[in-house]
């Protein structure tokens, strides 16, 4: 009888602990976010950017006096950059931290997954980096394009077929190449984007000569280059991260191949660490990018700056201003709530979603087969004498496109 | 005609530099009979070393594989000594605690990496980094050259110390048959400690080798631990011999599959040669080599 009597208060003490804790967080300490970022892993180098950036945030609405009196505080969670780990995560956040937000979400295929916990939950979630197309289709997730309020995720990001398309003016007024080789790795990421700037390239009329991929962590590009040498193409398009970046020009270097251009999409190309890395093979390469601090949008180069004097280093890329913006979005959307911070008022908040923030405009919009996707201008890029310069469109730059290059000048020993 | 021998000249460098890499996991395999799965996170750590050298005090790379090859080997015989070993001498745990081990340490050198260094990719740079030699129109890596040329250096050595002196003989004998070699006279648990040492000081040279070529990050170790473990199956296990043919095999099997297949099967090329190896050759090439 003495082991029933000590077994049922056990089971008792769990049962109040467990009710206790699903009571959800308290009416007056800070508001909780679930942040979900690979902090480990091979893509820790953009998870930690990307953390600094939302803590950078968070000190500043703190500061400024909270969410109406409360403070923010941000529970991250490291997906380590694997899509089970990812979708664990987001389950933690939800199920043991009472998150009612979900914010983050870096590689695709995590966010993805992560995406579709959130769904299952009902949980709004906010992505700032994930960027395949199908996170924010409905389909994918068994909706239409009708169920906006049946569908819990939302984008301040480009998806990934829209990287490119600061690109297309620059190409047909200035480059106006006829072919080009487009060498992409063998990831979503980087498959979904290489048949994107395919379709720009029938739009443009240009001749795609040929596609060739390469797993990331690759060592010896010089094949895949030799056949993309062979092709003489007019500009080489390349999706690629920062390291197989940085080796794929170094390589470039080597074997003399000088087509007109060669142009990145974003990821990788706009890093400082590619500058770093690349040396003097990074000169007058050209990248799309999604977002630059000599931008004209108001508190982008604070931020940056803000973000150097703290973190040091080189500073962050779009992958921070991405963070940072999703923060005071975030912040945006909490103070529009009138004190009820459940999943479903957050989630009607998010809808009327429009303010700006140092990442640029944010507002969730519909459009072909997307639905709560923020629409945006992307960037072109060049690195001119060391440093990183925004050449388009024309009348933002700050910098005049170098074009046409003298490659085997530019990269003299 | 140019591609073919482009892609022939640099499959052949890499493999210099694999086969280096897989002769240390492979010494390791034939004495401690274990797969070593940090092999990788020690060829990190033997990089991290070479970086804040060259960093810090402006050594040179390929200078500071005196320093990185003690460093590492030291550090190896440490965990060889108390973290592996104590696992061989308790009859009731299986070899397979060992390779669990090694998984173990291989995860905490991560994770230290990570915590001083962070997650940010590191590269060296130096006057001679950025440099090729053409032959006709076929470019060859200056720093990939250097490192084929030292590898080699490196294996003669070793095949010397292996062949040539007591220790080397002891080696061989513990990796033929530890018991017999025991009644002969050899303290095979000293020779287990110390191979583990000299496996990983020969990956710490790789390490070295390779950081002017390739970058540097706290994850970069799982990679070569792949092709470290595919270069000693089709090697044959524990068979030097084969592990070089086996390095130099990989090398050149991933870059005429880039080249001829696509770069995006590079790694599958690799491993379908491994299958290949497995089903038809089940003992490696050290079948042919008879060494």
């Amino acid at each position: 009888m003495k082991v029933f009597k000590v077994f049922s208060l056990l089971l008792i003490t769990v049962g109040l602990l467990i009710s206790f804790n699903s009571c959800g967080q308290s009416e007056t300490g800070p508001i909780e976010i679930g942040v979900l970022l690979p902090l480990t892993g091979s893509q820790a180098n953009f998870g930690e950017m990307e953390k600094n950036s939302f803590e950078l945030a968070k000190e500043e609405i703190n500061k400024a006096g909270g969410i109406n009196g409360r403070k923010l505080e941000f529970v991250y969670e490291d997906d380590s950059g694997k899509p089970d780990v990812g979708r664990a995560g987001a389950e933690k956040l939800i199920s043991i931290n009472k998150v009612q937000l979900l914010a983050g979400g870096y590689s695709y295929s995590v966010t993805f997954a992560a995406a579709a916990v959130a769904q299952q939950n009902r949980i709004p979630f906010l992505v700032n980096t994930g960027s395949v197309d199908k996170i924010t289709q409905p389909e994918d997730f068994n909706l239409t394009t009708e169920d906006g309020d049946k569908f819990y995720i939302y984008r301040l990001n480009p998806p990934v077929s829209e990287y490119a398309s600061g690109l297309e003016g620059m190409l047909s007024e200035v480059i106006k190449p006829s072919t080009v080789y487009i060498i992409h790795e063998n990831t979503t990421f980087g498959t979904k984007g290489a048949k994107a700037f395919t379709k720009t390239c029938d739009k443009l009329g240009l001749k795609v000569l040929g596609t060739d991929s390469y797993s990331s962590g690759t060592v010896d590009f010089k094949p895949l280059l030799l056949n993309a040498k062979k092709t003489n193409p007019d500009i080489v398009y390349m999706i690629s991260y920062v390291m197989d970046a940085a080796l794929l020009m170094k390589q470039s270097r080597d074997l003399k191949f000088y087509p007109k251009m060669f142009i990145g999409a974003g990821a990788g190309f706009t890093m400082p660490a590619f500058k770093e890395n690349a040396g003097k093979a990074s000169e007058k390469v050209v990248s799309a990018t999604l977002w630059h601090q000599t931008l004209p949008i108001p508190g982008a180069t604070k931020y940056f700056d803000d973000y150097v004097a703290k973190f040091g280093g080189d500073g962050p890329d779009y992958h921070g201003a991405e963070a940072y913006a999703s923060a005071y979005v975030i912040k945006d959307v909490l103070e529009r709530c009138n004190g009820k911070y459940d999943s479903e008022t957050i989630k009607k908040s998010l809808d009327k979603t429009d303010i700006m923030t140092a990442f640029g405009p944010v507002k969730f919009q519909s459009y072909g087969k997307k639905i709560h996707q923020n629409k945006m201008n992307t960037y072109v890029v060049q690195w001119i004498d060391v440093n990183l310069k925004l050449i388009w469109p024309r009348d933002l730059a700050n910098a005049e496109i170098h074009y046409p290059i003298d490659w085997a000048k530019v990269w003299a020993e | 005609m140019d591609i073919f021998l482009q892609s022939l000249v640099s499959g052949l460098l890499i493999g210099g530099l694999y086969a280096i890499i897989g002769i240390g996991m492979t010494l390791i395999m034939g004495v401690l009979k274990i797969i070593n799965l940090a092999h990788g996170q020690i060829l990190m750590v033997a990089m991290y070393i070479t970086w804040v050298l060259w960093n810090f005090l402006g050594i040179d790379p390929y200078l500071s594989i005196f320093i990185t090859i003690p460093l590492v080997f030291v550090f190896a015989e440490g965990l060889s000594k108390y973290l592996l070993h104590p696992l061989i001498e308790k009859d009731s745990i299986l070899p397979e605690n060992q390779v669990l081990m090694t998984v173990g340490i291989g995860m905490v050198l991560v994770e230290l990496a990570r915590s001083i260094f962070t997650s940010d990719y590191r590269s060296i740079q130096t006057s001679y980094t950025e440099k090729s030699l053409y032959i006709g129109k076929i470019s060859l890596s200056f720093p990939l050259v250097i490192a084929f040329i030292i590898a080699i250096f490196l294996t003669i050595g070793l095949f010397y110390l292996l062949s040539k002196t007591d220790l080397g003989r002891s080696i061989r004998a513990t990796s033929q048959d530890k018991f017999s070699a025991t009644l002969m006279g050899i303290s095979a648990g000293k020779i287990t400690i110390l191979t583990y040492g000299l496996g990983s000081a020969l990956d710490a040279a790789a390490g070295s080798l390779l950081l002017p070529v390739y970058y540097l990050y706290p994850d970069v170790g799982p990679l070569f631990t792949v092709k470290a473990f595919v270069i000693t199956i089709l090697g044959g296990l524990g068979s030097t011999v084969g592990a070089i043919a086996g390095g130099l095999v990989l090398g050149i099997a991933e870059t005429f599959g880039a080249t001829y297949i696509s770069s995006g099967y590079r790694d599958a090329t690799g491993l379908v040669i491994f299958l290949i190896v497995l089903v038809f050759f089940p003992g490696g090439l050290k079948r042919f080599t008879k060494v």
